[in-house]
């Protein structure tokens, strides 16, 4: 009678595994459910904050045991992946802060790691400056010091000097730096020819004529066609009229200092003893005194960067 | 002395048999080259610099894998056939102790110029696919790590001639992270306050490999020019090292009692 209560063999060797299956699938449940629970409750972790990796540069560097540029390269990447989250809409230097930090530290970090990585400081200089929908600019001061680096780095790449001009002109009106900038660039192999005028332009805007004639002589020197020779040759002369018009200037203000009128004409001016000379005027035309003491030349415009009130030069960069 | 280059030609043929059927090295290579060939779909993330990056992920597969082949086959070539004691029958035979580790660091360094070779020829063509050439400076680049890698193969075959197989593993690794650490290492020696630590850190600084003067991927994957001199002149270096390392292996290992 015994054997009859006894279960078969399979059933009873089935109940056990059974039975642990439940308990493992019970406590599995278990663990998941406490562990969303204590997720939710824990505070945020320090370093899920932080931008980039909770190690400095200067550590990863050694530490990637010569695999820094494929950590350089992750750094760039997440960068582009930030950049492309950014909403479309524009928003107030605040709204955009971390993503604006962000975009800073990854670059920083990848050229900390990598210093030659051309394309990372090329990229900073066309997404890390932002214009705000307050009217200012954001992040600029960032990326120009970036691109400053970058152009000591990789001092063999002409679109680093050039975009680190362009940001110094376009949005914080430094001409001067700009035009150093354009001048270097367009020295370096591959560079486009228009950007040694743009060069001269910028440091005649900048004020700094010496630079500007230097570079134009020496690429007149280095043009190989004949009409790239023509070219600088003419902005020579530009230059040269430029240089003429701001003694002629100068002059005029002296002479208005010291006698509390303005002067009438150039004739009148050197007849004061203001101006050494009439200077002539190196394309063939004449120099002319306007009644607001500013200089023309009857041949050509003077070197300016025009629509310079169009531009964001008189932004406020935050 | 002809009788030892024919006996080590037949142990390095050997081993070159036996590493083709070496399930350890299949499993690596594939690993190498599906790692190179995604390089392209991770490259579709970036914006500009594709060409950077499949290079990067390229070299970077083809040394890190080369690394594990180099010594975990390296150590398994000799720490593990003392283990398992199948040296035994081939050093019956007319054969001295020096020859038989010779012939197995060159089957073995046969094997990884074919494994970078074919790596590279992947990543050439993962290249090609995305409309990019490999660059002079990417073909000394992978040079670079094959000179690189016969130097971790002959740090294998040296600490497998001694110790335990997983020993010898641990102690080649370790050699090739210390090896990529060594301008830091001078850098702490210049900083150091204490003359017993300079002293220390000099002796090592002095001893160890410095392996990043074979490292060059950097300059391959910035399309910068490799410094003249400098790719052959780390490359007898790297060359020398190994040698020195293979005539210590062979002395310990001529004199080791096996039993």
């Amino acid at each position: 009678m015994a054997s009859d209560r006894r279960l078969p063999v399979s059933i009873s060797l089935a109940i056990p595994s059974l039975a642990t299956g439940v308990v493992l699938a019970a406590l599995a449940t278990s663990a998941a459910l406490l562990r969303a629970r204590a997720e939710r409750l824990a505070p945020v972790a320090v370093e899920a904050t932080f931008d980039i990796p909770n190690f400095p540069a200067e550590v990863v560097r050694p530490f990637s045991f010569g695999l820094r540029s494929v950590i350089s390269d992750l750094m760039f990447l997440q960068a582009i992946q930030v950049h492309g989250g950014r909403k479309k809409t524009m928003l107030t230097a605040q709204e955009g802060r971390r993503d604006d930090r962000a975009l800073n530290r990854l670059l920083t970090y990848a050229t900390d790691l990598d210093p030659h990585f051309a394309g990372s400081y090329r990229f900073a200089g066309n997404a890390m400056p932002r214009q705000t929908s307050d009217g200012k600019a954001t992040n600029v001061l960032e990326a120009e010091a970036l691109l400053a680096k970058g152009a000591r780095e990789r001092a063999d790449d002409w679109h680093i000097p050039f975009t680190l001009g362009f940001l110094q002109s376009y949005y914080l009106d430094h001409f001067a730096a700009a035009g150093q900038n354009f001048a270097a660039a367009a020295r370096l192999p591959g560079a486009p020819q228009y950007l040694g005028l743009l060069a001269t332009r910028t440091l005649t805007e900048g004020g700094n004529l010496d630079l500007a004639e230097h570079l134009a002589a020496a690429m007149a020197d280095q043009a190989t066609e004949e009409s790239a020779e023509k070219e600088w040759q003419e902005r020579l002369l530009d230059l040269r009229m430029e240089r003429h018009l701001r003694q002629i200037e100068t002059a005029a203000a002296h002479y208005a200092a010291r006698t509390g009128r303005r002067a009438a004409s150039l004739a009148e001016l050197v007849r004061s003893g203001d101006l050494a000379g009439a200077p002539r005027e190196p394309h063939g035309g004449r120099y002319e005194l306007a009644a607001n003491g500013e200089a023309r030349s009857t041949a050509k415009a003077r070197l300016r960067i025009r629509g310079r009130k169009g531009t964001l030069a008189a932004l406020e960069v935050q | 002395m002809i009788g030892a280059l024919r006996a080590q030609w037949l142990i390095a043929g050997n081993t070159v048999r036996e590493l083709v059927r070496s399930k350890l090295l299949h499993n690596l290579l594939l690993f190498a080259v599906l790692f190179i060939a995604s390089s392209m779909f991770v490259a579709q993330l970036t914006i500009g610099q594709w060409d950077r990056v499949i290079l990067d992920l390229g070299l970077a597969a083809i040394e890190v894998s080369g690394v594990l082949v180099a010594v975990l086959v390296g150590v398994s070539l000799v720490a593990g056939e003392i283990e398992r004691r199948t040296v035994f029958p081939t050093l019956a035979r007319p054969v001295t102790r020096g020859t038989f580790l010779l012939g197995r660091y060159l089957g073995l360094c046969a094997m990884l110029a074919v494994s970078v070779a074919l790596m590279l020829g992947v990543l050439a063509a993962v290249l090609h696919l995305a409309g990019y050439g490999l660059s002079f400076s990417a073909a000394i680049a992978a040079l670079l790590i094959l000179v690189e890698l016969a130097l971790m193969a002959a740090a294998a075959i040296l600490f497998g001639s001694f110790t335990t197989p997983i020993l010898a593993s641990a102690f080649s690794l370790s050699l090739f992270l210390i090896g990529h650490l060594l301008s830091d290492l001078k850098a702490f020696q210049q900083r150091s306050q204490s003359d017993l630590a300079k002293a220390l850190t000099g002796i090592a600084y002095r001893l160890l490999p410095d392996l990043e003067l074979l490292n060059v991927k950097s300059l391959a994957s910035n399309e910068l020019p490799v410094p003249h001199g400098l790719a052959s002149t780390a490359a007898l270096y790297g060359a020398g090292y190994a040698a020195t390392l293979l005539v210590v292996a062979v002395t310990i290992f001529s004199r080791r009692d096996l039993k």
